[in-house]
């Protein structure tokens, strides 16, 4: 969420984005989210952005209850050390950090951080890593790890992770590969996908519901009073961004080894109305990238739309929306009440993160 | 408390903010530059917490200890610039190669002594290209391979362009990487005349040197060497301290920490330079003791050879720091023109 107080941070080069966290603006939209009732808010990773767990840390000594999902990219850091400032950053705040583990979608950004390894590696070097961290968390006794990637001689570290609830964070995992799918079976508590139509989506959900792990959809929303509204706004914020960033896009698709994002580029390109489902509308993700795929219309059909992948299987949320803390705040007021008075059972959770 | 005797209570990976955060102020209200957050498996890490006191604080900086090899170059300085934005720069780097080899394998890290201080040329060679801020970074070398590296934060301080890099170590490795890379070389303490005729190489090339040393100071004397003394004979009725540092110090592989133990075979080095905790407490334990003139006249001798940054501990911390900043530190300030920057533990 590094971009709070810039709106359309996506429709420009990374390489061009100010990595200077303006720290007013996070604060202000951390705390405007502890007051809409988020769970949990994104600090995503790139070369292009502050460093995801410092930013969290700082964040979280200046608000009180909302927890961090810290993106980390696996492979840049020992496992040892990152679960030391997991745990240290636990410990500074009673546990209020999880983990969104991306394994990497760009080989030129990987290369940058001195990692060149192959997309399928990265996921088999990714399982070797969590597996280390999670034995770390386990408490039983000193970690010893002989594989592939990591070789963890006897490790044990005194700052323990420290939570009410959890004796180690809850994971997230990114991806929308097999691969991304195999290690969420093994290692995490949930898998972020991007979004399909709830019909295309369902029999891979399943798969990973039936093996206990939780599917989350990471999406934008354009929310209005009515359904012409949103439409209207949708429209007019990609108008306003000019064909630049179409280019712009077109560069980081074309370099991009990451299933999640150049699937949804496809799709896309393939959905020429722009409307894969009455409600799911790809027409941003050329302009601001894939995770702009978006739920757009009245607070009614968001809801209703939220309903529909929840009765498929999904049970957690990440949401985008331009500007975020407009969109936010006008989620929490006229959506979520929308989504809590239709679902049954289980609460369904939701985070944010601007773009 | 002694670090083994530390280490072994779990506890200590715990940090207490609100006690650290009352430290930090003590040492803003003393005189003090920086905090010395330290780096190992047994503590909390200390980017994070650096971080988290550095939130809470507007004017104490912080020196904070960094294990080069564990963390690629680039993820390095993003976190470090990250942190610069946000206390404006307030902290410089303690960079430690290792100094236990099973320690570094917990880590992920089979390197040599040697290989690791190696890795560490690469390693910093790697921040300070970033650091310069013009463009993309690309290196090919022994250890770390970097394509079209960039970072989007930069280095943000009112004084510097980068943060300031104290080496630490004993060993001809550490000195040649502290002139090559670091802007200080930070050894443990000797006697005056030794330290003036070991560093004279590395201060010539205009790189600063730095001492790092526990401080007994008391009103007299006499009540310094008593108070030195008690602290070295409770080590032991609780833990068996010297036993645990013996085992860490015949499995260590660092210079300075081995060389200090050689000279624990003499208890007091000069009058004022005493090893008697070293057994017991570690090489870092190492002290000035005396009197409130006797401690600011070694400081000064060590000042007038060439030394120019001390990182000073004390037993218990915070009493000692404030008796420190009370007394000795304006005694000092008086006497000196050199730059002096003192820093407790």
């Amino acid at each position: 969420m590094s971009s709070a107080g810039a709106q359309h941070r996506g429709a420009t080069a990374r390489a061009s984005q100010s990595g200077v966290p303006d720290i007013a603006a996070h604060v202000a939209f951390c705390r405007r989210a502890d007051e809409c009732g988020m769970d949990s808010l994104l600090t995503a990773f790139g070369f292009h952005r502050p460093d995801p767990i410092v930013l969290a840390s700082a964040l979280a000594m200046l608000t009180e209850r909302i927890t961090f999902m810290v993106a980390v990219r696996s492979g840049v850091s020992s496992p040892t050390a990152l679960v030391q400032q997991v745990n240290t950053v636990a410990a500074l705040t009673g546990g209020r950090i999880c983990l969104n583990i991306v394994a990497g979608h760009t080989p030129a950004e990987q290369r940058a951080y001195g990692d060149f390894l192959s997309h399928d590696e990265r996921y088999e070097r990714t399982d070797e890593f969590l597996t280390i961290c999670r034995s770390l968390w386990s408490g039983d006794g000193p970690t010893t790890f002989n594989g592939k990637y990591y070789t963890i001689d006897s490790a044990r570290l005194n700052t323990p992770f420290v939570s009410r609830e959890r004796t180690q964070p809850e994971i997230f995992l990114g991806g929308n590969s097999l691969a991304a799918e195999q290690l969420a079976m093994k290692h995490a508590d949930c898998l972020w996908r991007l979004p399909d139509t709830p019909e295309r989506l369902r029999p891979r959900v399943a798969t990973l519901v039936d093996r206990g792990v939780e599917v989350g959809l990471l999406v934008s929303v354009i929310a209005r009073p009515t359904r012409e509204e949103a439409v209207d706004a949708a429209y007019r914020m990609i108008e306003s961004l000019g064909a630049k960033p179409i280019v712009t896009h077109r560069d980081f698709a074309s370099s991009s080894d990451s299933v999640a994002f150049t699937s949804t580029y496809k799709l896309a390109d393939e959905t020429a109305s722009g409307w894969l489902s009455p409600y799911l509308w790809s027409g941003a993700v050329p302009y601001l990238g894939a995770p702009a795929i978006a739920l757009v219309g009245s607070a009614d059909d968001v809801a209703s739309a939220i309903i529909e992948y929840r009765d498929i299987g999904i049970t957690q949320f990440l949401f985008m929306g331009w500007p975020d803390i407009e969109e936010m705040t006008f989620f929490s007021q006229a959506v979520e009440p929308l989504v809590r008075a239709k679902e049954a059972g289980a609460a369904l959770r939701m985070a944010v993160s601007s773009w | 408390m002694s670090r083994a005797h530390q280490n072994s209570l779990s506890d200590t990976g715990r940090p207490d903010l609100d006690a650290q955060i009352a430290f930090a102020r003590a040492a803003e209200d003393h005189g003090i530059d920086s905090l010395l957050i330290d780096f190992g498996w047994s503590k909390p890490d200390p980017i994070l917490l650096a971080t988290a006191i550095g939130m809470a604080t507007s004017k104490v900086g912080f020196i904070i200890a960094h294990r080069s090899g564990l963390t690629s170059p680039t993820a390095f300085v993003q976190q470090i610039n990250t942190l610069s934005t946000l206390i404006n720069g307030r902290f410089a780097l303690n960079i430690v190669a290792g100094h236990s080899p099973a320690e570094q394998r917990s880590y992920g890290d089979m390197l040599p002594h040697d290989e690791r201080y190696e890795r560490t040329e690469e390693f910093l060679a790697l921040c300070r290209a970033f650091w310069k801020n013009d463009g993309e970074v690309n290196f090919a070398g022994r250890y770390y391979c970097i394509e079209h590296g960039r970072v989007n934060t930069p280095f943000q301080s009112p004084t510097r362009t980068f943060p300031e890099l104290l080496i630490a170590g004993q060993s001809a490795a550490a000195q040649r990487l502290s002139v090559s890379q670091g802007t200080c070389w930070m050894r443990l303490a000797d006697t005056p005349a030794r330290v003036a005729a070991e560093i004279g190489a590395v201060a010539d090339t205009g790189t600063e040197v730095g001492l790092r040393c526990a401080i007994v100071a008391r009103p007299s004397h006499e009540e310094a060497v008593n108070a030195a003394q008690a602290i070295a004979a409770a080590a032991g009725t609780v833990f068996d301290d010297r036993r645990k540092e013996r085992e860490f110090v015949a499995h260590t592989d660092s210079v300075s920490f081995k060389t200090v133990h050689q000279l624990a075979e003499t208890e007091w080095l000069t009058p004022c330079v005493w090893t008697g905790a070293v057994r017991s407490h570690g090489a870092a334990a190492i002290a000035l003791v005396g009197s409130v003139q006797e401690i600011s006249s070694t400081l000064l001798e060590f000042g007038r050879v060439g030394v120019s940054q001390f990182i000073l501990s004390g037993w218990p911390n915070l009493d000692e720091m404030q008796f420190f900043g009370r007394h000795v530190l304006p005694m000092v300030r008086e006497q000196e023109h050199a730059q002096l920057v003192p820093v407790p533990a």
